[in-house]
């Protein structure tokens, strides 16, 4: 067995909205690896990106705990920790070269340093040419490659990505899955990635985490037996991972079934 | 952005707009109501002068050995602007940041900021004149009073309104709580600043009139020479000493235009298409 990396046990997180308590995440167990991509899909509002951002030390967990490489998580992100939002989180004063910099920066990398590996980032993203251009000119996908290297120049060995190809279209989300499968085959960083897609989680993970309704909990985790590396196109028509999507698909339907009785 | 090839075609309109104006201007205030009744317009140049007068006086106004040489006091009123100015920008800027970015001293501070800002600036004028003479200081002071509650309120919701998603990214990096006020804070907060700055110049240059009118001719500036016109009923003097304004303004307008467009080139609405 794999060194455990993220171990998440009995979570619970509550939110107060005026006179009212609301169950988010309730009773959430369940550990990442070393090396391990992890996909965690559920209804909308069942709590999965909660569960990230608490992992990310962006939300206080009301109860149980998580362990980030036996620590447990505190106020401030582990730094080892890197996190790719949903929402488009690229500076806008900032052109590409320069947000895919800032992690750089920010350790103080001297600039010669900076400039090399900023170059390397820039062609494994596909971005050459734009490096001058700010983020409004350039597309969404384009975009969250930017946000998409600038996490991962600063080499974290823990990845945790919440819906990021969530706002882009169909082909866009293809290419930048097989960008990902890519970079991450390279690295292997740990990775817990939160979405709603099915067929996204499947493809791209390990193992994935079915979430039920809210207060959610983790209703059953499958393990995704398809072999890497993965052809993003391709592996959508395999037995296997048509067998995989319905049965995982059967599980989550249970989950809509219950909120219309 | 409208291009070129419709640029003279603006040009020609407004240069047309003009010269109808000023004709307009010069013909009817020189029509008699009564035939040679002295003194008698239909439209009185006493009042509003004519262009010709007007040019006349300009020309005068700014030639060698003058009192009030249009030059120096267009000088006086463009330096009290500037000096108002760039220091109501730089006070307002970083007390719109720190209050910004600290919810108590926000608090604290709101109901005295409310106050003074609601006080009316010209009221302040006297007072101001008082205490600081009927210098050149006097001006900057009340540019500045203005000044800085629009650089200061534009900052401030600029800084309190930073993505926040922005400032986990960078801690995300690795930033430190100095760069994330850097690398974060500053640049969203200063996005808003420059919103402010067209407003302010105009604003500034309101201060240092208003505050001329009052002054003396230790003071000088255009708005002195407005206030002198006034006092010997000569409306071309006063007339010349508006189109200076109207240049000035126009001029600084352009300006700040020029370094917006520079700072934030970044923004949708300044990239080139």
């Amino acid at each position: 067995m794999a060194r455990l990396r993220i171990i998440i046990r009995d979570l619970s997180k509550t939110f107060t909205q005026g006179p009212r308590d609301i169950p988010a995440v309730s009773g959430v167990s369940f550990d990442v690896c070393d090396k391990e991509f992890v996909a965690i899909v559920g209804p909308s509002g069942c709590g999965k990106s909660t569960i990230l951002n608490m992992i990310g030390s962006l939300v206080a967990p009301s109860g149980g705990e998580i362990l980030v490489d036996g620590e447990r998580v505190g106020a401030r992100p582990a730094p080892q920790i890197g996190y790719v939002f949903q929402k488009d989180t690229v500076f806008p004063w900032r052109t590409v070269e320069r947000n895919i910099a800032l992690g750089l920066e920010y350790r103080g990398v001297s600039a010669p340093e900076i400039r090399a590996r900023v170059a390397e980032a820039v062609r494994l993203a596909g971005l050459e040419g734009f490096e001058e251009a700010f983020p409004a000119t350039l597309s969404g996908g384009m975009r969250q490659r930017v946000a998409l290297m600038r996490s991962l120049i600063v080499n974290p060995e823990i990845l945790l990505m919440d819906e990021p190809f969530g706002a882009l279209d169909t082909h866009t989300k293809l290419d930048l899955h097989a960008e990902l499968l890519a970079l991450w085959g390279a690295r292997r960083q740990t990775v817990v990635f939160v979405t709603h897609d099915l067929s996204e989680a499947i493809t791209l993970a390990d193992r994935v985490v079915v979430m039920t309704r809210r207060p959610g909990t983790v209703k059953i985790v499958y393990d995704v037996k398809l072999p890497r590396p993965r052809d993003v196109i391709r592996v959508r028509e395999s037995e296997e991972y048509l067998r995989e999507y319905g049965e995982i698909w059967h599980t989550l339907g249970e989950e809509f079934e219950g909120r219309a009785s | 952005m409208i291009r070129a090839r419709s640029d003279w075609s603006v040009w020609a309109w407004r240069i047309g707009i003009l010269v109808a104006f000023l004709a307009g201007w010069e013909y009817l205030t020189g029509i008699k109501a009564i035939s040679k009744t002295p003194g008698l317009y239909w439209i009185d140049p006493f009042f509003i002068s004519r262009p010709s007068a007007i040019a006349q006086r300009f020309v005068q106004l700014a030639g060698p050995g003058v009192r009030l040489s249009i030059w120096r006091m267009a000088l006086s009123t463009v330096q009290s602007t500037l000096w108002g100015f760039a220091v109501g920008i730089t006070t307002g800027f970083l007390a719109g940041l720190v209050l910004g970015r600290s919810d108590r001293a926000a608090r604290i501070f709101d109901p005295f900021i409310v106050a003074f800002n609601s006080l009316p600036r010209i009221a302040l004028v006297p007072l101001i004149t008082m205490i600081f003479g009927f210098g050149l200081l006097a001006k900057v002071v009340l540019a500045w009073s203005i000044v800085f509650f629009i650089v200061f309120f534009n900052t401030f919701q600029g800084a309190r309104s930073v993505d926040a998603d922005l400032i986990h990214s960078a801690r995300f990096l690795g930033a430190s709580e100095h760069q994330v006020m850097r690398t974060v804070i500053v640049p969203s907060a200063l996005a808003w600043t420059f919103a402010s700055l067209t407003p302010s110049i105009s604003f500034a240059l309101i201060g240092v009139v208003v505050g001329e009118f009052i002054g003396g001719e230790s003071g000088g500036g255009l708005g002195y020479l407005i206030i002198q016109s006034l006092g010997t009923l000569n409306a071309a003097d006063m007339m010349v000493a508006l189109f200076v304004l109207g240049a000035i303004g126009i001029v600084m307008a352009l300006g700040i235009r020029q370094i917006e467009m520079r700072l934030l080139r970044w923004r949708p609405e300044y990239q080139k298409r």
